[in-house]
């Protein structure tokens, strides 16, 4: 299959393919394979890290990894080249995220409500030479309400657009702006009232 | 109240990649695909495999009944031919008798 001109090859002499063209291969029977491996090359590690900011554990963050590929490849004729590649695999990846949370919560809590296990499950987590500011944020982000946490790390990690955190998370941009307030505000707070 | 710029901590994370995660996590996924295309393809020939005999039976109908199957009605012709019930009346025991006229009598003959 030929690729677009906008195809480059990267200094480190490995090919970046553009997103339009990894879309094409998703949607060939023949060539699913070859989308996959440059998914995972080149949205990998943002999305491992984007899911693992939400459930915080490895171990969960890798579950949601491969369950987000496998829906990635499952759903991948309901793509459309309307949103950028990037939000459609953003949007799965939330959407596995917060399955998992749901999952974990049961049926008598939210997944807001799992806030302080997730905040004790930063610090188990964290590596033994983390500094302890980093801790304190993941913390802070760990308790905050579902919906805040996805925005403020979507823009505050990802550096997405109010208008593609839109694509990924549903809201209008208004309602971001005033999540991502509401989430910086908590997140000073906490860091203040918690910092040595 | 003290301040303090957010912007200032920086995009590092406290946590670790494990090495080779998804290097190893590639792999996982595209051998986990494999196997459904796998399934995916088993499962269109069995179905193209049934909608072929079943196209095949329909031609095959089509060549030894080619105006229609009739239904086994028999004619009156071969009808006619039975024995009449008064000879099969003469060929029935006196028990078999019996019944037949409590029947007859039921049903007003």
């Amino acid at each position: 299959m030929k690729r677009d001109q906008s195809d480059i090859v990267n200094n480190q002499g490995s090919l970046s393919v553009s997103d339009e063209s990894i879309a094409r291969l998703l949607c060939d029977d023949n060539h699913v394979e070859e989308a996959v491996r440059l998914i995972m090359k080149k949205y990998g590690e943002p999305l491992y890290w984007h899911i693992r900011r939400m459930v915080v554990a490895h171990d969960d963050a890798e579950d949601c990894l491969q369950e987000t590929m496998i829906n990635v490849y499952k759903y991948r004729s309901t793509y459309s080249n309307e949103y950028p590649l990037s939000s459609w695999l953003y949007k799965i990846a939330t959407n596995e995220s917060l399955k998992l949370l749901k999952n974990r919560s049961g049926f008598t809590l939210s997944v807001d409500d799992l806030g302080d296990s997730l905040k004790d499950s930063v610090r188990e987590e964290a590596a033994p030479d983390a500094d302890e500011t980093l801790i304190l944020l993941q913390e802070a982000i760990a308790l905050l309400p579902a919906k805040q946490k996805m925005v403020f790390n979507l823009r505050y990690y990802d550096d997405k657009s109010y208008e593609e955190i839109h694509q990924i998370v549903g809201d209008s941009v208004n309602t971001l702006k005033t999540n991502y307030h509401y989430a910086v505000q908590k997140i000073k707070d906490y860091i203040l009232e918690h910092q040595l | 109240m003290k301040d303090f710029d957010l912007e200032g901590l920086g995009r590092e994370m406290p946590y670790k990649m494990p090495e080779h995660f998804l290097d190893d996590m590639t792999e996982r996924v595209v051998a986990q695909i494999a196997k459904q295309q796998h399934k995916q393809h088993r499962e269109r020939r069995i179905i193209a495999l049934f909608a072929s005999a079943a196209s095949v039976a329909a031609v095959a109908l089509l060549f030894l009944h080619p105006f229609g199957g009739r239904l086994d009605i028999p004619s009156y012709e071969s009808i006619s031919q039975c024995a009449s019930v008064d000879e099969v009346l003469q060929n029935m025991t006196a028990e078999e008798l019996g019944v037949y006229s409590m029947m007859s009598n039921y049903y007003g003959n």
